[in-house]
C-alpha cells in the first residue's frame, strides 16, 4: 500500500439541515483534522453545490492533497460529482471516497451518538483512502451492431428504432416468421384496431430495412464476450425453401399429403408440412417443417418439389451456424400462455370447448380458421352462452402463478365485447376477482363492455368446469351476493396466465442474465433501471421481462433501443477500475473462483484471469479464493481490517 | 555447519524424515557438525547450556510446545543459535497435538493423573515432570523464528532445498521452504466445472484416479495450502490435509477453505431463495475443526477459542 506521507483532506457536508440538523458537522471536521494523515478538514453547507466543489478543488491544489474524504450523502448520489471535481483539480478520482453520514447516520440516528458515529464513519473512510491506489478506468472498443432476440412487437420495435438510428441490427426469431403473438390477435384493446393491420406495416418495414438482417427460424446458441464486444453463435435451422426463389404460389402446400395442427391457429386448424404461417409472414416464404415431412429422409415423397415451378425447394439444405459480433443485445423473447392442461379445476384442457384466450383470438380473427365467425371447436356450432374466466392460473399462489398477468382484464372485456358484436343474441359472462383496468381509456373500455354490451360480470372464482352432454358446465360463486352460480355454457374461454416463453431461462443462462422466481427476465433495478439486465450491454423489452400489453411493450422496446443506441454511439467504453484482480504469483489456478462469477469474467488456465471489462466488482470471487490470490482493488483485506479498527476505536471529544 | 535438531512435543516423525533424503544424506553428513540432536546422539541439556552464544549455526525444532520444559529448551536453543527454524507442522503451526487446544483442560484430564509417577508414600516427588502449558503453542509464540521447513513431516525435497540454502548461508529471514502458490499448481489431477454436489470422507468413496478430489466431494485443502510436496497425497488418492500450511495471503486456512466450500456449494445459483438441501451438503463436513484446522489450530484457532470462552462466560 502506498504509504508515503499521505496528505488527506476531509470535507464534511451539512446538506442543509439534512446532516447538520443531527450531526455536529463542525465537531466532526475538527476531530477529523486530527486523524492520522489529515492535513485539512473543513465543513460546508452544500458540498455538491458549485461553491462546495470549488472549495474541494481549491483545497486539493493548495494543500497538495493525496486523498480526499467527502462526508456527505450516499456514494450513489454524488460520488461521481466529487470524483470529477477531484480529477479536474489534478487528483486521481479513485483517491476520493465518500463517507456516508446522511443515509447511514443523520437520517437514522439522533443526539450526540449521531455525531460520534459520523466521526467513526469518517475515520474508517479516511483509513480506506490512505490505502487506496490511483486507478485508471479500462477502455475497450465497441462493435457497432446490435442483436435483437425475438421478433414479436417488442423485438420489431427495438430493431426498427436501433436501425433507424443508423446501426446494424440482427433480428433473431425462433419461428419461421416475425410478428409474434400480436400477429395472432384479432383486434386490440381499447381502440379495437385490427392487430395485423397495425403490425404488418412494421413487419414490412423490418423486411425492407437496409440495416436489419432477419434470421428467422434461428436460435441463439451461445453468447460470449462482454459489453460492446459480444460474440454470438446463432443456429439457423434449414427451411428447405430458398426464400429468394419462393413466389408464394402455394402449390406445394396443396399437394403435401401431411396435415398437422397449425401452431399459428393454436391448433384450431391444420396445415401441411410445407407451409407459410400466415399470408403476411416475414420473411415471406414457405418453410418445410422437417419433423413432419414424409420425404426429407429418405426421399420418398417429394411432391412439393415436383410442383414447385420456381424450383425453390432444396432438400439438401443444411443447418447453419453463424458467428456474429455485436455490441449490445436486446432480449425480447416474449411470453406464452400458461397451459390450460395445468388447470385441474377446468378439465386439464381435455374439454374441447374450453379454450384459452389466444385460441379465442384466432376464432375472432378474420384470417383465422373460422374466418372470424365464432364457432366452437367441438361441433362448429355458434355458442350462445360463453363464459370468460379471468385470472385462470394467475393470482393463485397455492396452485398456479402468484402474480397478476395484467392484460387479461382488458382482453377479456374485448373478447366479450367482440363476441357480442359477432353473436348479438349471445350471452357473455365474465368471472373476475377484481377488474384491473389501469391505462389510458382502459377503464372506460371495460365500462362500455359492461354497460353497452350487457355482459354479465360476476365477481368470484370458478371452482369447476366440466362437460355435460353438449354443454360445458361452470360452477362458480358470486361473492357479491354470496350465492353459488351455475352456468350451462356452450363455450368457456380461459384468460390464462402469461408465462415467459419456453427457453427463456436457458437463453438467460447463456447470457448470464438473471431470471426472477417466475422465470421472467430480471431488470437491473425495478424502478431506475427497468430496461437493462444486470449484465452490461444486455437490455430487456416486452413481456419477457414481465406481463405487459402492446403499448407498454412498444414503449419498453423503444426505451431499450435508446439505451442500445446510446451504448453503440460511444467511441470507447470506459469501465470502472474498481474490480477484482489476481496476484498471478500467488494463484495456483485451482479454479474455485470461476463458477462464482455471475458475469463470466474469470477464465482459468494456468492462473485465473479477470476480464476487467466484464467484472462488475461484486467481490464474490474474492471471498471464495482460498489462497488470497484474488483481491479487490482499493478494498483489500488490509484496508478493510484497518477500516474496522478505525470504526471501532474510541471517539474522544464528542461527549456522548 | 554446526547443526542442532531438537524435538519438543513431537511424534518423532520429523527426526526420521531426514532419512528420506536417501543417498543424498551421505553427501550431506560430512558438511554437518552435529552439536546437539538427542534423537541421534546422546546429549543432555547441560551440554547445550555449555555451548557459547551462537555456538550453533542452525537449530531445527520439531514438535509443539506443550510443557514448560519445551519452552525453556526453545529459549535455550534460541540463545545458542544463529538461525532457529521451525521444522515440521507442529513447530510451525501447532500441528496435530494442538487439536487438543479447544477442549478446555483436555491435557490435564489425559496427562494429569495418569502419567505422573507416584511419589513414594508420604513424600513429595523429587523430580516432578514439567508443568503442562494451558495450551499447545507453535514455536513462534515463544521465540522469534527465522525460517520454517513445513510439512508433516517435511518432504525430502524441501529438506534438501533447505540444506542447500543453509549451507550456502542464504537463508532469508522469514523464509518458508515451500511454494508461494497453492498445491493445485503441482497437482496432476484435472478439474472440471467447479461445483460441489456432496461431501464425502476419503474412506467413503473410491477416488477417480485422474479427477480433482475436491470435484469428487473430498475436502482437499490443496487450494489453500502451500505447494512443495509435489502433491504427494492427492497423487495417492488422498485429499490434502494442509500440512505445509496456508499460502502467504490465505490467512486463517480453515476460514479460507470454509468460505471456498460454501461458495462452491452455491456456485452457479442465482441467489435469493435458500436451498435447504444444498445447505445440507456442508453438513457432510464431519469434524470441521479436525479437517480444516488439522495442523493450524494453535496458530489460527485462537480467536475461535476466545470466542468460545466468551460465549461460556456469557452463558454462565
Amino acid at each position: 500500500m502506498p504509504e508515503t506521507r499521505p496528505r488527506l483532506g476531509v470535507f464534511v457536508c451539512h446538506c442543509g439541515k439534512n446532516i447538520a440538523g443531527t450531526v455536529d458537522v463542525a465537531k466532526v471536521a475538527e476531530i477529523a483534522s486530527r486523524f492520522p494523515g489529515v492535513v485539512y478538514a473543513t465543513h460546508h453547507e452544500y458540498m455538491c453545490s458549485d461553491p462546495g466543489q470549488a472549495l474541494l478543488k481549491r483545497a486539493i491544489k493548495e494543500h497538495r492533497l493525496t486523498g480526499v474524504v467527502v462526508a456527505a450523502c450516499s456514494p450513489t448520489m454524488h460520488e461521481e460529482t466529487f470524483r470529477r471535481a477531484a480529477e479536474e483539480a489534478g487528483l486521481n478520482p479513485y483517491l476520493l471516497e465518500i463517507a456516508n453520514i446522511r443515509e447511514q447516520v443523520s437520517w437514522v440516528h439522533s443526539g450526540p451518538a449521531a455525531t460520534e458515529k459520523a466521526v467513526r464513519v469518517v475515520r474508517a473512510i479516511a483509513e480506506k483512502v490512505r490505502g487506496n491506489r490511483p486507478l485508471r478506468p479500462a477502455e475497450v472498443g465497441v462493435t457497432r451492431r446490435a442483436l435483437v432476440v425475438g421478433g414479436g412487437i417488442a423485438g420489431i420495435q427495438a430493431a426498427l428504432d436501433i436501425a433507424n438510428a443508423g446501426f446494424e441490427v440482427i433480428l433473431v426469431e425462433r419461428s419461421p416468421s416475425i410478428g409474434g403473438h400480436m400477429a395472432q390477435l384479432s383486434e386490440t384493446f381499447p381502440t379495437l384496431d385490427c392487430s395485423q393491420c397495425i403490425l404488418t406495416p412494421k413487419m414490412v418495414e423490418v423486411a425492407r430495412h437496409p440495416r436489419i438482417r432477419i434470421l428467422a427460424y434461428s436460435e441463439v446458441e451461445e453468447v460470449s464476450g462482454f459489453v460492446g464486444n459480444y460474440r454470438v453463435r446463432i443456429r439457423k435451422k434449414p427451411t428447405y425453401v430458398d426464400p429468394a426463389k419462393c413466389n408464394l404460389c402455394g402449390e406445394c402446400a396443396k399437394v403435401c399429403p401431411v396435415r398437422v395442427p397449425n401452431e399459428f391457429d393454436r391448433g384450431l386448424s391444420l396445415r401441411a408440412a410445407i407451409y407459410i404461417p400466415f399470408p403476411q409472414a416475414v420473411p415471406s416464404t414457405y418453410t418445410l417443417d422437417a419433423r413432419n415431412c414424409l420425404g426429407l429422409l429418405p426421399l420418398c415423397c417429394g411432391k412439393c418439389a415436383e410442383v414447385c415451378e420456381a424450383k425453390a425447394i432444396d432438400f439438401d439444405m443444411h443447418e447453419e451456424i453463424l458467428e456474429e459480433e455485436v455490441g449490445a443485445i436486446v432480449l425480447a423473447t416474449g411470453y406464452e400462455l400458461y397451459p390450460k392442461e395445468a388447470m385441474a379445476e377446468y378439465g386439464y384442457g381435455t374439454v374441447p370447448d374450453v379454450i384459452d384466450g389466444l385460441e379465442f383470438e384466432r376464432l375472432l380473427s378474420a384470417s383465422g380458421p373460422t374466418r372470424g365467425e365464432i364457432r366452437r371447436p367441438s361441433d362448429g356450432k355458434i355458442p350462445k352462452e360463453v363464459v370468460f374466466i379471468q385470472c385462470s392460473g394467475s393470482r393463485d399462489p397455492e396452485h398456479h402463478k402468484p402474480y397478476c398477468s395484467k392484460i387479461c382484464c382488458m382482453y377479456t372485456a374485448k373478447h366479450a365485447l367482440l363476441y357480442r358484436h359477432a353473436v348479438p343474441d349471445g350471452q357473455a359472462y365474465v368471472f373476475y376477482i377484481d377488474i384491473r383496468a389501469g391505462g389510458k381509456d382502459y377503464e372506460e373500455f371495460v365500462n362500455r363492455a359492461m354497460a353497452e354490451e350487457r355482459i354479465l360480470y360476476i365477481r368470484g372464482k370458478v371452482a369447476k368446469v366440466f362437460r355435460e352432454g353438449e354443454k360445458v358446465v361452470v360452477w362458480g360463486v358470486d361473492t357479491l351476493t354470496g350465492r353459488r352460480v351455475e352456468v350451462r355454457a356452450d363455450l368457456v374461454v380461459l384468460a390464462q396466465a402469461m408465462v415467459p416463453s419456453p427457453g427463456t431461462e436457458e437463453l438467460a443462462r447463456k447470457l448470464r442474465v438473471a431470471c426472477g422466481g417466475e422465470g421472467f427476465l430480471k431488470e437491473a433495478h425495478p424502478k431506475l433501471r427497468p430496461l437493462e439486465a444486470l449484465t452490461a450491454g444486455v437490455f430487456l423489452a416486452g413481456a419477457a421481462q414481465g406481463p405487459k400489453d402492446i403499448p407498454e411493450s412498444v414503449a419498453q422496446a423503444s426505451g431499450a433501443a435508446a439505451k442500445v443506441v446510446a451504448l453503440l454511439s460511444q467511441p470507447k467504453l470506459a469501465h470502472a477500475p474498481e474490480v477484482a484482480e489476481v496476484a498471478e504469483e500467488l494463484c495456483s489456478g485451482c479454479g474455485i473462483c470461476a463458477p462464482q462469477c455471475p458475469y463470466g469474467a474469470i477464465a482459468v488456465d494456468e492462473v485465473a484471469r479477470v476480464n476487467e471489462v466484464l467484472c462488475e466488482g461484486c467481490g464474490t470471487c474474492v471471498a471464495a479464493c482460498p489462497s488470497g490470490a484474488l483481491t479487490f482493488r482499493n478494498v483489500e483485506d488490509e484496508q478493510v481490517l484497518r477500516m474496522v479498527r478505525a470504526a471501532l476505536a474510541e471517539v474522544e471529544g464528542v461527549g456522548v | 555447519m554446526k547443526l542442532a535438531v531438537y524435538w519438543t512435543g513431537s511424534c518423532g516423525g520429523c527426526d526420521v524424515a531426514f532419512l528420506e533424503l536417501g543417498p543424498a544424506l551421505l553427501d550431506l553428513l560430512p558438511k554437518l557438525e552435529i552439536v546437539f540432536w538427542p534423537a541421534l546422539v546422546d546429549a543432555k541439556r547441560a551440554d547445550l547450556e555449555k555451548l557459547p552464544k551462537h555456538g550453533i549455526d542452525v537449530a531445527l525444532v520439531n514438535g509443539v510446545l506443550r510443557t514448560t520444559e519445551n519452552v525453556e529448551m526453545a529459549e535455550l536453543l534460541r540463545e545458542k543459535s544463529r538461525w532457529l527454524g521451525a521444522f515440521g507442522a507442529c513447530a510451525h503451526l501447532g500441528g496435530v497435538p494442538a487439536l487438543a487446544n479447544p477442549g478446555e483442560g483436555i491435557a490435564e484430564v489425559v496427562f494429569g493423573p495418569g502419567f505422573r509417577p507416584a511419589p513414594p508414600l508420604g513424600e513429595a516427588p523429587e523430580d516432578a515432570p514439567p508443568e503442562l502449558l494451558p495450551e499447545a503453542l507453535p514455536l513462534e509464540e515463544v521465540v522469534p523464528v527465522d525460517f520454517v521447513v513445513p510439512g508433516c513431516p517435511p518432504p525430502a525435497g524441501l529438506i534438501a532445498r533447505f540444506f542447500a540454502v543453509a549451507l550456502a548461508e542464504e537463508i532469508q529471514p522469514g523464509q518458508v521452504f515451500a511454494a508461494e502458490k497453492a498445491l493445485c499448481e503441482e497437482c496432476p489431477r484435472t478439474r472440471e466445472e467447479r461445483r460441489l454436489a456432496r461431501l464425502v470422507r476419503p474412506h467413503e468413496a473410491l477416488a477417480d484416479p485422474t479427477k480433482c478430489l475436491l470435484d469428487q466431494g473430498m475436502v482437499c485443502l490443496g487450494p489453500v495450502t502451500r505447494g512443495g510436496c509435489a502433491a504427494a497425497c492427492p497423487k495417492a488418492g488422498m485429499p490434502c490435509t494442509g500440512c505445509l500450511g496456508p499460502t502467504p495471503k490465505a490467512g486463517d486456512p480453515a476460514l479460507a477453505m470454509l468460505s471456498a466450500l460454501a461458495s462452491l456449494v452455491r456456485a452457479g445459483e442465482e441467489g435469493e431463495p435458500a436451498f435447504p438441501e444444498e445447505d445440507r451438503i456442508l453438513e457432510g463436513l464431519v469434524d470441521p475443526l479436525g479437517t480444516l484446522y488439522k495442523y493450524a489450530f494453535a496458530k489460527y484457532g485462537r480467536p475461535l477459542r476466545r470466542l468460545a470462552r466468551r460465549r461460556q462466560e456469557v452463558r454462565a
